[in-house]
């Protein structure tokens, strides 16, 4: 994974988030708490031009950083350097022949359909008609929820399958309503800086945004728990893993927003509807206006680090890359799959010479296997030769090692792991290796 | 807000026939099998692997004993099954190189051996 490709997304992430978010503050917030004061309708037609810049903005930067991110997975998907991958007819193989090309093709036709419903819905006026709302806000939740295809949420089995793919689409939607419309929020305060009308105004926004807001909080809650069991799994998870780490990251800094939320909910708002004192009133829809911006900033954090989150390996025992993800490119790796269980071999490096042998164990649901003793055993290529065969030794991350094994000759070897387990069963697992010449 | 309820209870149902596998796709089990010994040369060879694949950019080149590519066409995919046909050929040691693209777009590669005969 390159720099570019967690730019791409990082930027991909913030710009469909604010998107999607400025329809749905547009929609819920901005026209019912703005409609009601006929007197600020100035404030109204300003900041929906404000808003309609923002959204052309937000929508240019994701269809670039999509574009990118389409491009360098592509490349990877295709082994073509980055640059054939336009020249060679590639791309157009993967958007029309893939999963990922066509979920790329269809969130590309709701941007454009995203476009087109921001010419109305941000036009000076403002879009009376409840379908257009109702489609742009179908629209909106498409164009974010689609992102959790570009995740780890799919692809389970059985109930998983459809669990966590729904609660990811909803964890997404949440989040853009709420992290997305604080910025819009923030703007919102700081144009209704005028007479008590432009004032009442605002009170009804914020009190509108935080009842959003705690519906979306709440979800984000939820739809956070149901996926951190499927991904992360256990305690010990969080800690060990550098994935459960920056989830850690991730929940202590949403911990944070949620904190300046709060207070904002019990001591600010309140005061915000203080009639008798304007200097009060006023002296709190800047602090909102000031703390909805930090949240944002906060907000942004997070999409960062979800940016780089997307593309490591969850760290559940049944989402396993653990070996296969970080194979240096000069190792062998050989991955012996049968019904009793398999075995991720790895031969570092994997040309003669002396090397160190790394075996993990597993059951069928990809957990690591316990075993008492297991022994390696490497055939030379067409028997010529003698056998290697050594036992191996248990490390504390569970991997069984053998080090200092001397292979003298390149050619297609047979690895064969005999593990004695917990319960004295044996299993053996054989399969070739390749070894380079020098 | 109820309007933000429905249309993403109504997002979530209608994208949730989306797609399907995850994580990279494993040889798990082939025909002839992996190492084993046939007595007849196949006309056919079956690999499946543990996720879905992309018929797009999923490959398998076969050489038999004589270091010649055997494979007839393209390799017919379908789930997580990729069938080829081959040129039947003398006894000996057959080589088969996969390559593999899932569908969450991670790309995989083996090679396995087996033979056919007497040896």
């Amino acid at each position: 994974m390159t720099d570019l490709l967690y730019c791409a997304r990082a930027v991909h992430f913030a710009a469909t988030v604010l998107a999607s978010g400025i329809v749905f503050f547009v929609v819920c917030v901005a026209d019912p708490a703005l409609r009601k004061a006929q007197r600020v309708a100035a404030v109204a037609v300003a900041l929906r031009l404000r808003l309609a810049w923002m959204a052309w903005i937000s929508l240019a930067f994701a269809a670039l950083s999509g574009a990118i991110w389409l491009l360098l997975t592509a490349s990877s998907m295709s082994g073509e350097p980055a640059a054939d991958v336009l020249s060679q007819g590639v791309l157009w193989t993967v958007l029309a022949q893939t999963d990922f090309g066509n979920d790329w093709l269809a969130r590309g036709a709701l941007l454009c359909l995203l476009a087109a419903a921001f010419v109305f819905l941000l036009s000076a006026r403002g879009a009376a008609s409840a379908w257009l709302k109702a489609a742009a806000l179908l629209m909106a939740a498409a164009l974010v929820g689609s992102l959790a295809f570009a995740g780890h949420g799919i692809g389970d089995e059985g109930v998983a399958g459809i669990v966590h793919p729904t609660a990811d689409i909803l964890h997404l939607i949440a989040v853009a309503a709420w992290v997305g419309g604080l910025v819009p929020l923030a703007l919102l305060l700081a144009m209704t800086k005028g007479d008590a009308e432009a004032l009442a105004a605002a009170r009804t926004a914020t009190l509108r945004f935080s009842n959003l807001g705690i519906a979306c909080v709440a979800t984000i809650l939820l739809t956070g728990i149901i996926n951190s069991y499927y991904l992360v799994g256990s305690i010990p998870a969080f800690t060990e893993t550098l994935y459960g780490q920056m989830l850690l990251v991730k929940i202590a800094l949403f911990a944070l927003m949620v904190g300046i939320a709060a207070w904002n909910w019990s001591r600010l708002t309140p005061q915000l509807a203080e009639a008798s004192s304007p200097a009060v009133a006023q002296g709190a829809r800047r602090a909102l206006c000031r703390n909805a911006a930090i949240e944002a900033a906060i907000g942004a954090l997070i999409l960062a680090i979800v940016a780089v989150l997307g593309t490591l390996a969850p760290a559940s025992h049944a989402n396993h890359h653990a070996i296969e993800g970080s194979i240096p490119a000069d190792a062998s790796f050989q991955h012996i799959h049968t019904e009793f269980g398999m075995a991720d071999v790895l031969i570092e490096p994997g040309h003669v010479g002396t090397a160190s042998v790394t075996i993990h164990l597993l059951d069928d649901d990809l957990e690591t296997l316990p075993a008492r003793t297991v022994t390696l055993t490497l055939s030379p290529p067409g028997g010529t030769g003698p056998e290697i065969k050594r036992p191996a030794l248990q490390n504390a991350d569970s991997q069984w090692h053998v080090d200092g094994v001397a292979i003298p000759q390149p050619g297609n070897w047979m690895v064969t792991v005999d593990a004695v387990l917990q319960s004295d069963r044996r299993l053996k697992l054989a399969a070739p290796i390749v070894i380079d010449r020098k | 807000m109820k309007r933000i309820l429905i249309a993403s209870a109504f997002t979530a149902l209608t994208v949730l026939t989306g797609a399907p596998a995850f994580a990279h796709a494993f040889l798990d089990h082939a025909t002839p099998p992996v190492g084993g010994t046939v007595a007849a040369p196949p006309h056919e060879l079956t690999l499946w692997f543990t996720q879905n694949l992309e018929p797009a950019f999923s490959t398998v080149q076969v050489t038999g004993p004589n270091g010649a590519g055997i494979a007839q066409g393209k390799a017919r995919i379908s789930g997580n099954t990729m069938h080829v046909a081959i040129k039947a050929a003398s006894p000996g040691t057959y080589h088969v190189h996969w390559h593999a693209l899932s569908v969450d777009t991670h790309t995989t590669q083996g090679n396995y051996e087996f033979h056919v005969g007497g040896r």
